[in-house]
Formats: structure tokens, C-alpha cells, sequence
């Protein structure tokens, strides 16, 4: 293996979380109107990867599926300064829960010779966490989840973390390739640089890769997904007072009542 | 078919029966959230005339109380994967061992524990054996032959019950805190089983170079919670003032957490704990969807925020409208003393 790294990060297009709302009458997500953004804790996986390649050498690339207006995000990632960027989109993907997404995503990181593969700690749209782990164990390769720092040993081919665990945290080291999962909100994302960005937005393309492209036509989409959304329904929102109080003295005399 | 080459057939989920449950340890001290898993786990297979199966990894198992307090807690069999690779916790040899486990025994259902543990690695179980997996499960339930698995959607705002019809087993993490913890019933009887350990020190892509952990904190039993966000600006002390007063705990926003304000497993909400305490003191928190979540079955809430359109007003029953700085001194004082005039006539 090179001492340069190649590395790859995961991130997704998602609904402004801000923005969707549940249609009151069908019980189904009003998606359409809300803007499509990155999913907010992949930043802290783009940050995570460019400050790897920035200590290591070598390159990173922007991975995701998703429909061909996804390239908006491989183009943000490629503003903050991602080398390269490749886009997973076929109309076979569609309807694939966690399991054939995990694939895809995995065969296209070992398409790429991936070291290193950088991903959220969730979506905000489908907050699973369970895309990272699956692309390692799809690839039968290493994992840190919940990291919250990394220290990369490249005379060794290992990378280390400190993870998040209950009640505290542990260094981890793992053998390349490996699959991170940044902890959401551990580093501070960079902004695009005016060039950079411009240069993300006006002459930068990303590859496309389509399902046959990567082999995995036949095992992707909604047949293959061990999971299905069986329905959906609005979470009643608990009844309660909502009742301001004017002073302190009142707000005490509640407190004792209850408790 | 509807499910494409790669679904079991109807004989091989034919095959796959009982309830099993992750029973989580780390250096002998078990997560709660199994004991609460156990407890539902003993509902499901109830209903569905199977056994319900507790799987524990680690060190030294045999020789502990866990096996025993497994089955006082529900479980009819424990099986013992009990080897030093085991300890501390690594993805790769608990995955393999599970996933050989489940392909050799056939579960019907698994439910894991949505720790950072039980989170990390129940993808190298369910990718290998192309399970169904569903992340942050809070509700499961068995209705006219089919087990559906409920969890919230959008953070919060919708709840997807989700299905796992050609697959098996049907696994799931489960949030803390969502379930009750069983009685425990020393009479109850039990088998237990060590199984042949598959993984090796060889094969294992990790090393666990330090680990440090403290206690962690329960807010999941606490009657009281006081909850402090961003808006303390890292001043928890009137919050341990007041939870100490009310025989409660103190809890936080994710944010106030990442702050370094409290540590991390205090925290209430969608990648936190779920709390349910019959009072809820939610201060300088602003109500994020994602807080509410794990916070919006407690059975009182009262909101201190100096904000009059911050959201945690909807989702509270009484709520002042002023300075945490302001309120959280005159509160203690009045409370010091009303609470102390209940505790002179109880004891008069
Ligand atoms: C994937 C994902 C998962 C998440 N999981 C969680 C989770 O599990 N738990 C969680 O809590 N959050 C979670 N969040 C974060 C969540 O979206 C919010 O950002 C967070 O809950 C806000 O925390 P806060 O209320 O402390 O801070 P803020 O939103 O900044 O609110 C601070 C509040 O304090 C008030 N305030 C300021 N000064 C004072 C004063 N002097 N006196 C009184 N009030 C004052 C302000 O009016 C404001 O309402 C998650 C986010 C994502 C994207
Ligand atoms: N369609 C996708 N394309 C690229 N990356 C994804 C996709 N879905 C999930 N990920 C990655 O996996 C992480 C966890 O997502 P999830 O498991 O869906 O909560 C995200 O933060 C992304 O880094």
C-alpha cells in the first residue's frame, strides 16, 4: 500500500429537516416543498476526511446515491475540498432500505480502492446509523463508529479513534480499510473556499456510476430490502396545558404539586 | 415473488422461531436497556408459544450472576459466548459470533439494545444473514400474524411501523428507557448454554488500545428530571441545586452535552435516552423535535426560557416566560421551603 491514503465520504441528500411537514389529512410526509440540503452530520464526515488527507496525503472523494439531483451535495463536499466526487444513480436503487444501500455504497469504495471511508452517525430523513456499519460489513472490512478524533498511522496502515462509549470513551485501533462513522457535531466544519466553491458549481462534474456499473443490478431496490415502511402515521402530539405563569411563586406551587 | 432472489423461502422462515435478546455487559456491569428488552422479549415470545432466548458475550460470564439474573428477569434459556476476546467490546468479533449464532439457531425476532454497542455492530449480524434490521425501535408489536416494529420518523414528527415480511430473523435496536424492567422472579427456571466461540484474535480487524468509563448515570428511573440546554451557558449548578431538592436527576440537551456541560449519558432525546418521569423542568432548552422525542411522555413538563416563541412552551403543561438566572435561585428557596414544611408535618 501507497502512504498516500484514498478516501472516500458517504453523504446524502436530504429534506431540509426544517422544512418537511406530515400531510394532516393522509398521514404521508410532505417532502416535495421542502429544499434539499446535506445531511447536517455529514459535514463533520467531510471536514473528518479532507483533515486525514491533510495530515496523510492522498485524496478524497464524495460518494452518494441518490437521484441525479444529488449531485448537489457531491458538489458542496467538493466546495469544501473534496477532489473528486461520484454520484450512484439508476432507478434500480429505488426503494432500497439499509441493506442495498450499504452494498452499493460498498462495492463503489472498493471500485474506488478505498482506505479509508468516511460517513454521518445518521441521516436526518432516515436516522438509522446503520448505513456505515453495513458498507463494513458488506466489505467484511474494519469499523469505528461514534468517533469523535482520529489519529492516522499511516507507517502502520491503521487508524485510530477515540469513541464515544457509554460512560466514557475508547481508543480504537483499526487495520485499513475501514469504515468511520464521525460522532455528529465533533469537528468544526470548513467553509467553501470562493474559488473552490465556484470552481464546485461551474465546471465540476461528477462521475456517474450506474447499478450494472458497480454489479449490483440485481441486488438493489425495494425486492431486495429486508425491511418495508408497512405505514406511517402522524405522531399525536401529547395534549398538554400549555400554560404560562407569571411569577416564581406560582411556578412552585405546581412543582409541589406534582412531585 | 415480491421479494427478490435473495428472500428466505416460506420453509426457511418456517424455521426460524423463538424471541432472542442481546443481553449487553461490559466488565460485568449489564446496560439496563437488556433487562428492559427481556422484559418485552417475554411479552412476544408469550404470545407467539416460543422461548425467549438471552445471548450474553464477554469474559468470565459463567462464573457470573448474569446467566441466573437473566432468567430471574424472563429469559428460558441464556446462552454464554464466553471468551477474553470478548472484553473489552469490538464490532467485528461480537458481530461474526452473533451472525454465526443466528445461522446456525434460526431466531424469529432479535432485539439489541440502541447503545452506542448495540448500534455499532447489530449491521455486521444483519447484513451477513440478510435480516431485516430497524433502527430505534420504541414500539413492537405482534398483530394478526404479523410483527410490526414502530419507530418515530422525521424526528419525531411521524411513526413508521415497519415490516419485515420475506427475511429472517426480524431484528431490531431498541431505545432505552421505552420499556419497563421486569420484575425479577428468583423461582423462575432456566437452562443455560455456553456455545462454541467462532471468532479469533487473527481474524480481528481491531484493538482496543484504552478504555475509560465511569459510572453511568440512570435518568431513565428518576421520578424528577431537570433538564439544562444551551441557555445555561454551561451553569448546570442550580439544576443539581434543584434536582437534589426533588430527589430527581439532571439531564441535558445533546448540545449542552457537547459542550462538555455534562456527560454524555445524560442526554435526553432521538440519539439520547427516552425519560418518562412524572415531572420534567426542561431549562434554557428551546424544544428541538429531536429533544421532545425523548422527553414528550413525562407526565408533567414545566419550561424556564426567556424566550415566550421558544417550542418547548407547546410542549409543555406550565411554563415561565423569564431568565433561567432569575428563576432557578427564587425557585430553589421557595421549594427549600415549601418541601421542608411537608417534611415537618409528615413527620409531626
Ligand atoms: C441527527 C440529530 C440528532 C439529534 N439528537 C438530539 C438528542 O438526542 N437530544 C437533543 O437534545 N438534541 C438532539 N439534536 C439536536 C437538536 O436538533 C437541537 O439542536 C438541540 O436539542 C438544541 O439544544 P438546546 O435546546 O440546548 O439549545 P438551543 O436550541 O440553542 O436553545 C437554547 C434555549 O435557551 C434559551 N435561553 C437562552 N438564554 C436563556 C436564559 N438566560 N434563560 C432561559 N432560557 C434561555 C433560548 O431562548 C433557547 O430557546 C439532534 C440533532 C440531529 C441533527
Ligand atoms: N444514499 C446515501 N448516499 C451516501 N451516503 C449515505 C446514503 N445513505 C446514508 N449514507 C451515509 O451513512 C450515514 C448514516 O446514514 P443512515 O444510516 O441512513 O442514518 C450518513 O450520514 C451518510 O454518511
Amino acid at each position: 500500500m501507497s502512504d498516500d491514503w484514498t478516501i472516500v465520504v458517504c453523504v446524502k441528500q436530504v429534506p431540509d429537516a426544517a422544512e418537511v411537514s406530515i400531510d394532516p389529512d393522509t398521514g404521508t410526509l410532505n417532502r416535495a416543498d421542502a429544499d434539499a440540503v446535506m445531511n447536517a452530520p455529514d459535514y463533520n464526515a467531510v471536514e473528518a476526511a479532507l483533515e486525514v488527507r491533510d495530515a496523510v496525503g492522498g485524496t478524497v472523494t464524495a460518494l452518494t446515491m441518490g437521484p441525479a439531483s444529488a449531485h448537489e451535495v457531491l458538489r458542496a463536499a467538493v466546495g469544501m475540498g473534496a477532489d473528486d466526487a461520484v454520484l450512484l444513480t439508476d432507478r434500480a436503487f429505488g426503494g432500497s432500505d439499509t441493506w442495498p444501500t450499504s452494498l452499493a455504497l460498498a462495492r463503489a469504495a472498493e471500485e474506488l480502492d478505498a482506505d479509508v471511508v468516511f460517513g454521518g452517525e445518521e441521516t436526518t430523513d432516515s436516522s438509522t446509523g446503520q448505513v456505515p456499519p453495513g458498507i463494513a460489513a458488506h466489505n467484511d472490512w474494519a469499523q469505528l463508529t461514534y468517533v469523535e478524533e482520529l489519529e492516522p498511522r499511516p507507517e502502520e496502515d491503521q487508524l485510530v479513534a477515540k469513541r464515544d462509549v457509554e460512560g466514557g470513551y475508547e481508543r480504537v485501533a483499526a487495520e485499513l480499510p475501514v469504515v468511520v462513522a464521525m460522532e455528529f457535531g465533533e469537528n468544526e466544519p470548513r467553509t467553501a473556499g470562493l474559488h473552490r466553491k465556484i470552481y464546485a458549481e461551474t465546471d465540476f462534474e461528477p462521475v456517474e456510476w450506474s447499478a450494472a456499473d458497480i454489479g449490483v443490478e440485481d441486488e438493489v431496490g425495494l425486492a431486495v430490502s429486508p425491511t418495508q415502511v408497512g405505514g406511517m402515521a402522524t405522531a399525536e402530539p401529547v395534549p398538554r396545558e400549555q400554560e404560562l405563569v407569571d411569577d416564581v411563586e406560582n411556578l412552585a406551587d405546581r412543582i409541589a404539586e406534582v412531585s | 415473488m415480491a421479494a427478490g432472489a435473495d428472500a428466505d423461502t416460506a420453509a426457511d422462515i418456517e424455521a426460524h422461531s423463538d424471541v432472542w435478546v442481546f443481553v449487553e455487559q461490559h466488565d460485568g456491569e449489564v446496560a439496563k436497556v437488556a433487562w428492559e428488552l427481556l422484559a418485552k422479549g417475554r411479552e412476544l415470545a408469550d404470545q407467539k408459544n416460543e422461548d425467549l432466548v438471552a445471548l450474553v458475550m464477554g469474559e468470565d460470564i459463567r462464573e457470573s450472576e448474569i446467566p441466573q439474573e437473566a432468567i430471574a428477569r424472563g429469559a428460558d434459556r441464556v446462552l454464554i459466548a464466553d471468551d477474553p476476546i470478548f472484553e473489552p467490546y469490538r464490532a467485528d468479533p461480537y458481530g461474526e459470533q452473533f451472525r454465526h449464532l443466528v445461522e446456525v439457531r434460526k431466531p424469529d425476532i432479535a432485539l439489541i439494545g440502541g447503545t452506542h454497542t448495540g448500534r455499532d455492530f447489530a449491521g455486521r449480524v444483519a447484513v451477513p444473514t440478510h435480516a431485516g434490521l430497524t433502527a430505534d425501535t420504541t414500539e413492537l408489536e405482534i398483530t394478526d400474524e404479523r410483527y410490526e416494529m414502530r419507530r418515530p420518523a422525521f424526528g419525531g414528527d411521524a411513526l413508521a411501523t415497519i415490516i419485515c415480511p420475506n427475511h429472517r430473523p426480524q431484528m431490531s435496536t431498541v431505545r432505552p428507557g421505552v420499556f419497563d424492567t421486569p420484575e425479577r422472579d428468583e423461582s423462575r427456571e432456566g437452562e443455560i448454554e455456553e456455545v462454541d466461540v467462532v471468532v479469533s484474535e487473527e481474524e480481528t480487524m481491531t484493538e482496543v488500545l484504552e478504555r475509560e468509563v465511569g459510572d453511568v448515570a440512570d435518568i431513565t428511573d428518576a421520578e424528577v428530571v431537570v433538564a439544562g440546554g444551551m441557555g445555561l451557558e454551561g451553569d448546570f449548578d442550580p439544576l443539581w441545586e434543584l434536582a437534589d431538592l426533588l430527589g430527581g436527576e439532571v439531564a441535558a440537551t445533546r448540545e449542552a452535552v457537547e459542550e462538555g456541560w455534562i456527560e454524555p449519558s445524560r442526554q435526553v432525546g432521538q440519539t439520547g435516552k427516552t425519560v418518562r418521569p412524572k415531572l420534567y423542568i426542561a431549562v434554557g432548552i428551546s424544544g428541538a423535535i429531536q429533544h421532545v422525542e425523548g422527553m414528550d411522555d413525562s407526565e408533567t413538563v414545566i419550561a424556564i426560557n426567556n424566550d415566550a416563541n421558544a417550542p418547548i412552551f407547546e410542549n409543555a403543561d406550565y411554563g415561565i416566560v423569564e431568565d433561567y438566572a432569575e428563576v432557578l435561585p427564587e425557585l430553589i428557596e421557595l421549594l427549600g421551603e415549601r418541601l421542608g414544611d411537608d417534611a415537618q408535618e409528615v413527620t409531626a
